[in-house]
């Protein structure tokens, strides 16, 4: 049953993943643009149990790292998106006063946005990658934090009544 | 019940983190099936991603020339100049247009120089997530596109093709940190290592201290064994400013890169290079001094009025 659910989520996340690589990308904006598809996948991790949380996060890194302008070794994604959804789950699990405050909800995908982008970045180098300027690393984190807080209100409603409708009875049982 | 329940989710977690390490181990030995994997993904999202760019592009130029007003006043009134000019334009029109400035400009360049090139429509803009900086082209391994082959346009350098699909490439870019091109100074010839930085200015370490730098210097790149990845000549940038410290063993300088990255739309790979090096012949051109009239005035004088 849970496995059926967990199917049933993909397409969705196809459908963002796809949005973010072809509409989304065609956006130069302040900062360098905003990955919808990372603040959608920690909201939605944000929203579930632990378990669930490293499933979406495994799912989404596996998209992320298929991405043609990830230059990164495939898995390098996946491994921080595990951790990513794992984490934000487990933040709030059990906690409804967390979990039904919709601010506390914002707080911390504005939070968890930056942070993951920031262990992809650490990962990387010590992978070999390369890092360019201090301060255009700054910026774009900071301007990531700051698109999550204008977005994940914006999306909210939608993600918290799909998630509810497909996982609602699940955590119940 | 509960103890079976987390060592489930210990269980679980676990193996997603091992399954991960795995692909990275997999990916890092170069195994075939990673990258063919990559490739089939590029190969679906490409058709969505030349859909997007035709209806989003000048959505998303609308987007680009908003985050670059209040840069300088010249170029607001210079916006503005344009924005009346093109304001009774179709939007599909104007777009098409700009697309076709920037296609010129590129040929004639490429022209100039003598190389043979293949012109390509950007269709994404790159990662968003990631930190590095590239585009995807429409044009592939069926219009003669090659991994490490130069990508230009109209102003200069743009990158170097990364990986090249059957209808599509990923070029990265100059401004990407880790971008590395080999550049010679025009005029003096002094040979250096330009870097890319994430920003639209890149830094030239010169190999040795013959020369001074100055402010204006114009970089171009210096060119590959084979021609690949880049060929020689290309235009990259301008010297802004030179790192003199006392002692140092080499001069550094801030280059100020020639392309506009944020409203490419147009570009051109270096499929064939020219026979001979074009040397300085793709410098560009000064702004030509603006004549000063110049009024000579005789004056002779008259006789004295005799009393």
């Amino acid at each position: 049953m849970f496995a059926r659910k967990l199917l049933a989520t993909f397409p969705i996340f196809l459908f963002m993943f796809v949005l973010q690589e072809a509409v989304i990308s065609q956006f130069k904006i302040f900062g360098g643009g905003i990955s919808l598809f990372l603040i959608f996948t920690l909201l939605w991790a944000a929203l579930g149990s632990p378990e669930l949380g490293a499933v979406t996060g495994f799912g989404a890194g596996l998209l992320m790292d298929l991405s043609q302008t990830t230059s990164s070794p495939m898995g390098q994604w996946t491994l921080i998106m595990i951790l990513a959804g794992f984490a934000i789950s487990y933040l709030g699990y059990g906690d409804d006063n967390f979990r039904g405050n919709p601010i506390s909800l914002v707080v911390i995908v504005a939070v968890a946005v930056p942070l993951t982008r920031l262990v992809y970045l650490v990962i990387g180098l010590m992978l070999g990658g390369e890092m360019g300027s201090v301060l255009q690393t700054f910026l774009s984190l900071l301007s990531s934090a700051l698109w999550s807080i204008a977005i994940v209100p914006l999306l909210m409603p939608v993600v918290t009544r799909v998630h509810g409708a497909l996982f609602e009875e699940q955590s119940r049982g | 019940m509960r103890n079976g329940g987390d060592n489930r989710g210990r269980l679980l977690l676990i193996s997603l983190i091992v399954t991960s390490l795995f692909l990275i181990t997999l990916d890092l030995r170069g195994v075939s099936v990673i990258s063919g994997l990559r490739s089939g993904s590029q190969s679906a999202i490409s058709p969505f991603q030349s859909f997007a760019a035709t209806i989003f592009r000048p959505v998303g130029n609308f987007f680009t020339d908003v985050t670059h007003l209040g840069r300088t006043r010249s170029e607001i009134e210079s916006l503005k100049e344009a924005n009346e000019k093109l304001r009774n334009s179709l939007i599909t029109r104007q777009n098409a247009d700009a697309e076709l400035k920037q296609l010129k400009s590129v040929l004639d360049l490429a022209g100039t120089a003598q190389y043979k090139v293949v012109s390509a429509r950007v269709i994404s803009l790159g990662s968003t997530s990631s930190f590095t900086q590239t585009i995807s082209i429409d044009a592939g391994v069926n219009m003669g596109v090659r991994q490490n082959m130069t990508v230009i346009s109209g102003l200069g350098l743009v990158g170097v093709v990364k990986i090249s699909y059957p209808n599509h490439a990923l070029v990265q870019l100059t401004t990407d940190p880790a971008f590395r091109v080999g550049a010679r100074v025009a005029g003096s010839q002094q040979i250096g290592i330009l870097s890319g930085q994430g920003t639209n200015k890149a830094v030239l370490q010169l190999l040795d201290n013959q020369t001074a730098l100055k402010v204006g210097d114009v970089i171009l790149a210096r060119g590959s064994q084979n021609n690949r990845p880049f060929v020689p000549g290309v235009p990259i940038g301008a010297v802004t400013s030179v790192d003199n410290a006392a002692g140092a063993i080499t001069q550094t300088a801030d280059v100020k890169l020639y392309p506009n990255f944020s409203t490419l739309s147009v570009v051109a790979v270096v499929v064939g290079a020219p026979k001979t090096d074009p040397r300085d012949a793709l410098v560009p051109k000064g702004p030509a001094p603006t004549p000063v009239p110049t009024v000579t005035i005789y004056a002779i004088p008259s006789e004295s009025p005799t009393p």
